[in-house]
């Protein structure tokens, strides 16, 4: 199931997290939700992002 | 989950204000020309309960515009839930222009927790 959970705290501010998503494809998920509630202050990936990238990175390496 | 991102409110979206002016019983917004104490802007205005002036949102920029007297006219800190309430509106209004559901939960210390189920 892929999910976008959306924090607002009290104050207004919001964070944005996705779950469930390979890759990079969950940037492209929520950027519709990030442009528009306002500007970026901060990214951070998780450890997934960085494991599925090194595993389609491998995956194109055996295909050379 | 694999990434995270904080973003700052920008209030753009008109119809968000309408709604988050109704969430919070406030009367609704105004278009137009608003005189503060000492100036005239234009925007869509939002009398929050207790202030003297309007705060009024340039919906081109994300700005806010108002006039508190260093808080002796209306407390900034009851800007915040406005702005809380206007983020909870917008979110659910995209989600749902994209066809996704949204369930809403409140968290401790205020937080209002949106889920955006986009599908499996």
């Amino acid at each position: 199931m892929k999910i976008i959970q959306v924090v607002v705290s009290p104050d207004g501010t919001t964070k944005v997290e996705t779950n469930g998503f390979s890759g990079s494809s969950c940037r492209q998920a929520s950027e519709f939700l990030e442009h528009a509630l306002g500007s970026r202050q901060s990214e951070r990936m998780k450890s997934e992002f960085h494991q599925s990238h090194e595993s389609n990175l491998n995956t194109q390496a055996r295909q050379h | 989950m694999s990434h995270v991102v904080q973003i700052a409110t920008q209030v753009r979206d008109a119809a968000a204000v309408r709604k988050a002016c109704d969430r919070l019983g406030l009367d609704d917004p105004v278009e137009g020309e608003v005189k503060l104490f000492s100036q005239t802007v234009s925007g869509l205005a939002v009398q929050l309960a207790k202030w003297r002036y309007p705060v009024v949102f340039d919906l081109t920029t994300g700005e806010s515009k108002f006039d508190n007297y260093q808080g002796h006219w209306g407390n900034q800190k009851e800007l915040d839930p406005f702005l809380q309430a206007y983020a909870v509106e917008k979110t659910k209004l995209v989600a749902r222009r994209k066809g996704y559901s949204v369930t809403e939960r409140s968290l401790e210390g205020g937080n209002i927790q949106l889920s955006v189920n986009v599908g499996a």
